[in-house]
């Protein structure tokens, strides 16, 4: 079967699929690697659209399905006649190349708010990749638990690097594999496998919209990373970030923002909190109502990028659509948890 | 917005050119509004610096500035919207300072300073969405239904080629070599344009006038190159690379690549050109640095594959660039007047992120086996031995010259020029030009009377010392360039090849075959002047257009 893939920005690329074989491996063995993760039907990065022909969807996790007609994980997807399939990404952003497995040291460990760690990986320099800490700002790596297959995703708060440097924000979930084991056994100075960078969750630099920045907890991570590449260019776009939290003191050391508030003057601030305590003087609500409220004071609609847990991802994503945001102006990454 | 100034530009509508939302380049329509005002700006600019050359008062910066921002606006060169909005509040800066200093150099000349019009008196908005709104006025075809499809495309014409010129220009000044009458020659054509021309007479002699400016900036370029680095001689240039780490460096400026090479000096980096930065290895003061290693690569249309096979850092220093892939796009830099958003820009003096970089990256793992390409023909190679040349002719050795230059790019049609020089007789030399040779640069043309039967004279910033060589041999044959058996083989792509084409029309040069397509600003009639008065003639098929040629000279 032929499988036309159609990019968001109208590129079409085709593919041969075989039969039993997911459109996904079928394009990776074209040599275009989609933005995909866990490959089991489950973390709905692969979403897509079939736009024209027979499929047969497998079995997937509840809620990762693409909404409307024809939504499809690629991973999951048989084609049972040539297919035309629309993909979120641009065709830039389709990877030409295997994601590099990379090994890196974990360089520091520190606290980042009430339940949350800031975690600092140094990169082993390799054959292959050399030492820099090759990524696009709002891109994540996937870990590898030692000793097991299991993995989870994180995104970078930094900004790439010569000097093989990586940053994160992690939230520590009470009985979690991999931030359990972070929060309880890591150490200074252990060795950690990656794969990344992955994701296209970036910046849409040549928009001259504004552009609201929506974090959620320890989605905040990307946010930042997206925010310092603006200030580390001199990008003069107006730009207003809400940051929620469920309690004060999970925010970030304040330090951090005022650091990118003063090497990007523009940067307007609302912190949100969803259960403030007494005294709390900023905006009280979920991050979802700071943004109604950021929204129905008018002028361009903004381009909006959210990063946080699903369900704020919904409230946020729906918050949008409400005040008449283009869809084609939402990006939206997902914190794993 | 509207554009049309390259070769590869939108002809799917019924007005040919790019007026969507991006253009074939890639260039966004609000970068594309954004070069069209600061073009204007320019021009008002023109319009009081043309005044103050004619008072004896040249305001140097501007002048420079003029070139450097026109060079911004070529195809393939800065695509940062916030790179335009801050040129466009500095040319308004500039302006005001050039309309002061005319204005009072025009009383203390004891004159009367003339009013000038709407260019010269545009206030730019405050912000982007302002500046969107302003900018039809400053587009290339406004006022079309009243002036008609001729004047746009002969104001085009003069606008592109002085793109080219400031092109030029402008690699000439950073290195040092800077004309009064270049300066002098810009602002009046900008004044030109800013008066809005509509005598078709008016517009092909500013053009021609242009052409023959355009021949004394090439002339300074070519002095600037040869003066900084050397007399180019015939060079053996590695082409497969060697093992360690890397930097490759591409654009035309070999200014900045001076700069990299001693930025990089004993640092255990190995340098590489790109596309038409090669011709560097046959300037002897570039090539005595011993880690400048070799070629790599080819033509810029393939840069998206080559940079992203390339294990080191790389350095745009002009046109061309395209979009960066996610791939390299951390390991790509920009420098002098090349722009992308979100790519790091190098000034000479902070070319240390660049050596960090090129440590950080992998570098070539291997050595290949060596394989090798000569250039290096400039004008005193070739005019050392003319006698061997003129007798060569003379014996019947060699019958003819096709002299293959110009652009190479990603349409289809371009292979035409790769069949001309495979087909050429064997009793012919290829002479090229540009970064369309790396289409046959390494196939096998033999030797012809001693000499290499394809002779690669440099970039296509050395169109000069092609016309030296061709004026050489017309005088040693006692005739005219159009009687020489020479035939002239154009592939055009951005504005610099507009300005070369104007310097040969302006020398007379008759003849010369133009493509893979003809401009899409030249409209059907203007065409036919150019047919007529200069005997341009558009490609058609390799073959036929060598007998056409070899039969045109028996």
């Amino acid at each position: 079967m032929d499988v036309t893939i159609v990019t968001r920005d109208g590129v079409r690329l085709g593919v041969a699929c075989a039969e039993g074989q997911t459109v996904l491996a079928a394009a990776e063995e074209a040599g275009l690697y989609l933005p995909s993760m866990c490959r089991e039907g489950s973390c709905g990065m692969c979403g897509a659209h079939v736009t024209g022909g027979a499929y047969e969807m497998g079995a997937c996790a509840d809620g990762a399905l693409p909404k409307g007609e024809g939504g499809v994980l690629l991973c999951r997807c048989l084609a049972l006649s040539d297919l035309e399939v629309e993909v979120e990404v641009r065709d830039e952003q389709i990877g030409r190349h295997r994601v590099p497995e990379r090994r890196a040291v974990i360089a520091e460990l520190a606290p980042a708010g009430a339940g949350a760690l800031a975690v600092t990986l140094q990169l082993e320099a390799d054959d292959t990749h050399g030492a820099a800490a090759d990524f696009v700002p709002g891109q994540f790596f996937e870990m590898r638990l030692p000793g097991t297959e299991v993995r989870r995703a994180y995104s970078l708060a930094n900004l790439p690097n010569w000097d093989g440097r990586l940053e994160f924000i992690i939230r520590l979930v009470p009985g979690g594999r991999f931030s359990g084991w972070l929060g309880a056994e890591a150490r200074v100075g252990q060795v950690l496998e990656l794969r990344g960078p992955m994701g296209h969750f970036a910046l849409d630099e040549a928009s001259p919209r504004p552009r609201v920045l929506v974090a959620g907890g320890c989605g905040v991570a990307p946010i930042l990373s997206l925010l310092r590449h603006m200030a580390e260019f001199g990008d003069a776009t107006q730009v207003h970030l809400i940051y929620g939290a469920n309690r004060e003191a999970e925010f970030l050391p304040p330090e951090i923002l005022a650091a990118v508030k003063a090497a990007l003057p523009q940067l307007e601030v609302t912190h949100a909190v969803w259960r403030p305590e007494a005294g709390w003087s900023g905006f009280s609500g979920n991050a979802a109502e700071a943004l109604s409220a950021v929204l129905a004071q008018g002028g361009t609609m903004p381009d909006i990028y959210v990063c946080g847990p699903p369900r704020m991802l919904d409230t946020v994503a729906a918050a949008a659509l409400a005040a008449g945001v283009p869809e084609r102006q939402f990006f939206a990454e997902r914190v794993q948890s | 917005m509207f554009c049309f100034q390259c070769e590869q530009t939108s002809r799917d509508g019924a007005t040919a050119g790019c007026a969507g939302a991006k253009g074939v380049c890639g260039k966004d329509e609000v970068t594309a509004d954004l070069q069209d005002l600061l073009v204007y700006e320019l021009k008002g600019i023109g319009q009081y610096t043309h005044r103050l050359h004619k008072l004896g008062k040249p305001d140097a910066a501007a002048d420079r500035f003029t070139l450097y921002a026109l060079f911004t606006t070529l195809t393939n060169v800065n695509f940062n919207r916030a790179r335009f909005t801050d040129m466009i509040a500095q040319a308004a800066t500039i302006r005001d300072r050039v309309a002061k200093a005319y204005e009072v150099g025009a009383v203390a000349a004891g004159k009367v300073p003339a009013m000038l019009g709407a260019v010269a008196q545009y206030q730019p908005a405050g912000d982007l969405n302002g500046l969107l709104a302003q900018a039809p006025v400053a587009s290339v075809r406004a006022g079309v239904e009243t002036v008609g499809e001729d004047v746009i495309g002969l104001r085009a014409l003069i606008l592109y080629g002085l793109k080219g010129v400031a092109a030029y220009a402008h690699h000439a000044e950073v290195l040092g070599e800077e004309r009064e009458e270049i300066y002098a020659g810009v602002a009046k054509a900008l004044d030109f344009l800013a008066g809005n021309p509509t005598d078709i007479e008016a517009l092909l002699g500013q053009a021609l006038e242009l052409g023959t400016l355009n021949y004394t900036v090439m002339e300074t370029l070519d002095a600037a190159n040869t003066g900084n680095f050397g007399t180019p001689t015939p060079t053996a240039v590695r082409i497969t690379p060697v093992a360690g780490k890397c930097i490759l460096v591409s654009g035309h400026d070999f200014g900045d690549l001076r700069a990299i090479l001693e930025a990089t000096k004993d640092q255990g980096i190995n340098v590489y050109t790109h596309g038409e930065v090669l011709p560097a290895h046959a300037y002897p003061n570039l090539h005595a640095y011993p880690h400048l290693v070799g070629n790599y690569g080819s033509a810029w249309q393939n840069q998206q594959i080559e940079f992203a096979a390339f294990p080191g850092p790389i350095v745009m220093t002009s046109n061309c660039l395209i979009e960066p892939q996610p791939s390299y796009r951390n390991r790509i830099f920009t420098m002098g007047p090349v722009g992308w958003p979100g790519l790091r820009h190098l000034s000479h003096d902070d070319l240390g992120v660049l050596v960090q970089a090129a440590k950080a990256t992998p570098g070539f793992a291997a050595t290949a086996p060596e394989k090798q390409i000569l250039i290096g023909f400039a004008r005193d190679t070739v005019l050392g031995v003319a006698g061997t040349v003129v007798e060569a002719v003379k014996s019947g050795a060699v019958k003819h010259f096709f002299l293959i230059g110009g652009c190479d790019g990603a349409a289809p049609g371009r292979n035409y020029y790769t069949d001309f020089a495979d087909n050429a007789p064997q009793d012919t030399v290829v002479l090229t030009l540009g970064c369309g040779k790396y289409r046959f640069n390494t196939h096998e043309f033999g030797t012809i009377g001693g000499l290499p039967r394809l002779l690669d004279v440099g970039q296509c910033n050395d169109t000069y010392s092609a016309i030296q060589i061709a004026l050489a041999l017309a005088s040693a044959f006692n005739c005219g360039v159009n009687e020489l058996p020479l035939t002239l083989v154009i592939s055009w792509f951005e504005q610099k090849a507009a300005a070369v084409l104007l310097t040969l029309l302006a020398l007379g040069v008759r003849n010369i075959r133009l493509g893979p397509s003809l401009p899409a600003f030249l409209t059907p009639n203007l065409l036919g002047v150019l047919v007529e008065k200069f005997g341009i003639q558009p490609v058609t098929e390799a073959k036929a257009d060598i007998q056409a040629a070899l039969t045109r000279a028996a």
